[in-house]
């Protein structure tokens, strides 16, 4: 038993190491995870920033340390993503056939990729954290709220993946993962990422509400700032664990379903 | 890892193997074959004939819709773990990440069978060195040729030491060299004791490599046998005469007929005869000749091909079939 989950162990250490380091070697997949974030990160820091005037925007020591939350989130939806156009290549290119002729468990395979956009998603938020650091966001969460946050954004990271797993192995489509590019913003702007929810427009304050990566954010916030009112960290680490699980779960059966297909 | 110990099963077998695809498409019909343990079995044919789908029944990634497969002693579906372990597979067209080292791969490879990080990295050098592979072991596949992307497949599919390997069409694109290269490797491989299962549409590859071939079409297997049994099936080789000019055909006719039975011949400057002793027969009908005078061009004995036997099992020819492996031999060169 012990035996047997030390060699899944090693299995998923394996393909979590080549997915981080294909991820590293494909430059098309740099830009996306590691630059774009950051961009948008400058235009809403410089564009939006006097919307810390409004009435019931909440008191902050600075405003990128605020919006910066929201670029962890990015950051994680964009990591997710890419996990998923990962594996739809190593279905389309033959690769993912040499796995599955492999004497290793379908979860393990999942989980391997998953591991890989885990370790992606802690660099992505270790380093947007220092980028938004230098310049000027103050983080009066110290150490423990950074990590906290980035904890939260690497782990819902992985629920988007699994969910973009999932759609890899139904589809088998690099490019139908490319086209899904565009519902990342809608996630996106349909949770609080660089506003309070107050201050949403009612339609969307009703919509964020359903969106897990609302919690998330929120909680990302709260750590960050030190301030529970912000965004209550417990609830955003559920809502992080709770998609990471559903959405592995959902990438498992989907292979199962595949398996079962071919 | 797979265990090397021999065994009373056979490496591969199939009863009744079926696959229909969507639309009721029959791309494997009733397939019966059988590999022993320690064999080059050839599976001959031409695109669309089957072979693919069967070699994905027997490596577990595709199902089969009826009749049954094992392979190492394991059911195909309800025992596919054991399979894997006891397989090792180079599917067509190397999937091979190009932006990996050889190294890597290999080492990833190690691990999905189970291997430890030193070990792994041992098995890695090992086969690097086993492939000719140990200088461009470093660099990223990208930068390999194909017949080096090929060798590196083989080589991943030898990490654990199977005992049936498939090579699914695994010098297709190859060049000459690096297609004996390859073919050699096998050859090494079952020396070791490897049981192969190849699948391939180079006549060459097949009478070249397999100890016996299975050639299947439309789905399930029309023939079987040894190269050699197989193309004594077809017919016995032939001996052409092309005479000089101006000789005296009907003349050499006479004298060739008391050699061997005459044989059609569309050009009227040759003369053909079965020749049953092959090579052998060649002193007979240039004694027959010289005795009536009659002065040669040249000599040649024609055996079946392995293309010929599939023309007969068939009725077509293989295409594509780049190494049509004439057995033709010019024997002599007239007086």
């Amino acid at each position: 038993m012990i035996a047997a989950a030390a060699r899944e162990s090693r299995v998923v250490g394996a393909l979590g190491r080549r997915a981080l380091t294909l991820q590293f070697r494909r430059a098309q997949l740099l830009m996306p995870t590691f630059v774009l974030p950051l961009f948008l990160l400058a235009v809403i820091a410089s564009g939006t920033s006097a919307g810390r005037d409004l009435r019931d925007f909440p008191e902050v020591s600075s405003y990128l340390g605020f919006v910066v939350a929201g670029t962890l989130l990015q950051g994680a939806l964009l990591a997710g993503l890419t996990a998923g156009i990962a594996m739809a290549s190593d279905i389309e290119g033959g690769f993912f056939d040499r796995l599955l002729a492999a004497p290793v468990r379908r979860t393990s395979l999942v989980l391997g990729r998953l591991a890989g956009t885990l370790g992606l998603a802690v660099l992505q938020m270790a380093w947007f954290l220092t980028v938004a650091l230098i310049f000027g966001a103050s983080y009066p969460g110290g150490v423990l709220g950074a990590v906290g946050a980035a904890i939260l954004a690497a782990l819902t990271a992985v629920g988007i993946g699994g969910l973009a797993i999932a759609i890899a192995i139904r589809t088998g489509s690099m490019n139908l993962m490319q086209s899904i590019f565009p519902f990342v913003f809608v996630l996106l702007f349909t949770a609080p990422a660089f506003f309070p929810r107050d201050l949403l427009t009612p339609t969307l304050h009703d919509i964020a509400a359903y969106n897990p990566l609302t919690y998330v954010v929120e909680g990302a916030r709260g750590l960050l700032q030190d301030d529970a009112s912000l965004g209550d960290p417990w609830l955003g680490l559920a809502a992080a664990v709770g998609l990471a699980a559903f959405a592995t779960g959902l990438a498992v059966l989907a292979l199962r379903d595949r398996a079962r297909r071919t | 890892m797979a265990s090397r110990s021999s065994s009373s099963h056979p490496a591969v077998a199939v009863r009744g193997l079926e696959r229909a695809f969507k639309g009721g498409i029959k791309a494997v019909d009733g397939l019966d074959l059988e590999v022993p343990e320690g064999e080059i079995y050839g599976f001959l044919g031409p695109n669309g004939a089957g072979k693919t789908t069967t070699v994905r029944i027997l490596v577990t990634l595709l199902r089969p819709t009826g009749g049954e497969a094992r392979v190492a002693g394991h059911d195909v579906v309800s025992d596919a773990d054991a399979v894997r372990r006891n397989i090792g597979v180079a599917l067509q067209e190397a999937a091979i990440d190009p932006l990996m080292s050889g190294v890597e791969l290999l080492r990833m490879q190690g691990a999905l069978h189970g291997m430890r990080g030193s070990e792994a990295r041992g098995r890695a050098t090992e086969l690097l060195e086993r492939v000719g592979l140990t200088d461009a072991g470093g660099r990223r596949v990208g930068q390999y040729s194909g017949g080096m992307r090929r060798r590196l497949d083989l080589a991943m599919a030898l990490v654990h030491r199977p005992k049936v390997l498939f090579l699914d069409e695994p010098t297709t694109g190859l060049d000459p060299t690096s297609r004996n290269a390859l073919w050699r490797e096998v050859r090494g491989l079952n020396d070791d004791g490897t049981t192969v299962f190849l699948t391939t549409q180079y006549l060459e590859e097949a009478e070249q490599l397999a100890d016996r071939v299975g050639i299947i079409a439309g789905g399930s297997l029309v023939a079987e046998g040894t190269p050699a049994e197989l193309k004594s099936r077809v017919g016995e080789p032939t001996l052409h005469v092309d005479l000089a000019e101006g000789a005296d055909v009907p003349a050499a006719r006479r004298a060739l007929s008391t050699v061997g039975p005459l044989v059609d011949c569309a050009d009227d400057a040759r003369v053909a005869i079965r020749a049953a002793r092959g090579k052998a027969t060649v002193p007979d009908a240039i004694r027959a000749l010289d005795d009536a005078g009659i002065a040669v061009e040249s000599v040649e004995v024609v055996s079946p091909t392995l293309d010929d036997v599939f023309a007969a099992v068939t009725g077509s020819t293989l295409e594509g079939a780049g190494g049509g492996a004439a057995d033709g031999e010019t024997a002599g060169v007239g007086a």
